[in-house]
């Protein structure tokens, strides 16, 4: 027991995570743990309290409830954890006045675990120079720095917060190349949230779709495909005998009716109709829509 | 390069490019395959993904993990490979490629002497 405790020590621990912004509350009690070595998925509406979750992660927010990184209270001691904790936000940028190599060298100097070697390595292959400043970067550019930055921090845990937004589908798929390349080990644990779900759908190891501050899903991907079943359906009398089955979520496309399905048997799916594992996105919009998802059993 | 299709879990889909790629030859027996690392980041799959897909090889008994070194295919893979791919073809996809073939009332020594449509003739 306690060698299996210590084994696979939850990289971030969340209980009964509570934030209240005056007399609105956005987290409604998160409860969660996320393993070392995994991708993570955080998903959900703007506004849904994604970023209040990450900001609490980091330390830049104080909840009620508890939290612990790396066995840490984030809040109290984060000058400690942001040695072992990098990130991207999507409002974060790089000192716009600096040229690159300078930035490099504030870092290394200000972060204990930051190597001027590997950020320097990670722009080989790119179009940013040593002498380039940073205002004079493209937005691509600027993505392409801002990882190079990160990786070359040696943490435990990235969080990225729509680290490819407004990038074109190049720079977005060079980017979690990079990432998949150069920076995930077992030891490594990544949290990402970003709205181009799709992209990155099968890089994911677990999700957690969040929904008006509730934690309505958290599951492994492998879990996911177990459970959830999308059926296609074109006529009439199978829709109807589909339907019995308690559907989710349904929608028409085309004139066929598409269903998805939280635990039903595929065998008895396959006789109506043409039967698949719903995409994220799809299995997103459908769950959004739900009163209640019992995030009791949501794991 | 990531056109995965949704019928069947991204592990067997990967499984099966790595198999063709040795039916093909595009890896010899006794060479290295690609590691999960660079699999991974080439289809931007989770590593665990990848994982899983050896694992079913190492399962089939046609690949070998070396410490520190990675997957090697092994001596017999391909033989072994054949077999298998021929018994799941005649077990999976023949009773219903045979199906459609009466159904449509084709003549099958006709269907072989054809070069099939859209692929180009050797």
């Amino acid at each position: 027991m306690t060698d299996q405790t210590t084994a696979i020590a939850p990289i971030v621990s969340a209980h009964g995570l509570r934030k209240k912004f005056g007399n609105r509350e956005i987290l409604h009690g998160l409860d969660f743990e996320i393993p070392p070595g995994r991708i993570y998925g955080l998903i959900g509406h703007n506004g849904a309290g994604k970023t209040t979750t990450l900001n609490a992660i980091l330390g830049l927010t104080n909840c009620e409830g508890t939290i612990r990184v790396l066995g840490e209270d984030p809040f109290a001691k984060r000058a400690k954890l942001m040695e072992n904790v990098a990130f991207i936000s999507d409002v974060a940028s790089l000192p716009k006045f600096l040229r690159v190599r300078e930035l490099f060298a504030l870092l290394s100097n200000i972060h204990p675990n930051f190597s001027q070697e590997k950020a320097r390595s990670f722009l080989e292959g790119t179009d940013i120079r040593p002498e380039a400043k940073v205002k004079h970067l493209s937005k691509g550019m600027v993505a392409q720095l801002h990882l190079a930055v990160v990786m070359a921090i040696d943490a435990k845990l990235l969080v990225l917060d729509e680290p490819t937004l407004g990038l074109d589908i190049t720079y977005r798929k060079r980017f979690y190349r990079r990432l998949l390349e150069d920076y995930m080990t077992e030891e490594r644990t990544l949290l990402i949230t970003t709205h181009q779900v799709d992209e990155i759908e099968f890089m994911l190891s677990d999700i957690m779709f969040i929904r008006d501050g509730d934690l309505i899903l958290h599951m492994q991907m492998e879990t996911v495909s177990e459970k959830f079943s999308q059926l296609v359906v074109s006529d009439p009398a199978s829709a109807e005998t589909a339907r019995g089955l308690k559907p989710v979520y349904e929608e028409t496309r085309f004139g066929q009716t598409v269903m998805i399905f939280d635990g039903a048997d595929r065998a008895v799916l396959e006789t109506l109709g043409k039967v698949s594992t719903p995409t994220l996105s799809d299995l997103f919009v459908a769950l959004m829509q739900r009163p209640t998802v019992n995030p009791g059993d949501a794991r | 390069m990531d056109d995965f299709h949704s019928g069947s879990p991204i592990f067997i889909q990967i499984r099966q490019r790595l198999i063709e790629m040795i039916l093909r030859g595009g890896v010899a027996e006794g060479d290295p395959l690609p590691s999960v690392r660079q699999i991974s980041a080439d289809m931007q799959v989770n590593p665990l993904t990848v994982t899983k897909a050896f694992e079913a090889l190492v399962d089939l008994g046609v690949v070998e993990k070396r410490r520190g070194l990675g997957m090697f295919v092994k001596t017999g893979a391909r033989a072994g490979l054949l077999t298998h791919e021929r018994e799941k073809f005649l077990s999976e996809d023949w009773p219903r490629i045979a199906a459609q073939i009466k159904a449509l009332e084709l003549d099958v020594s006709t269907l072989l002497d054809q070069t099939p449509k859209g692929t180009p003739s050797k």
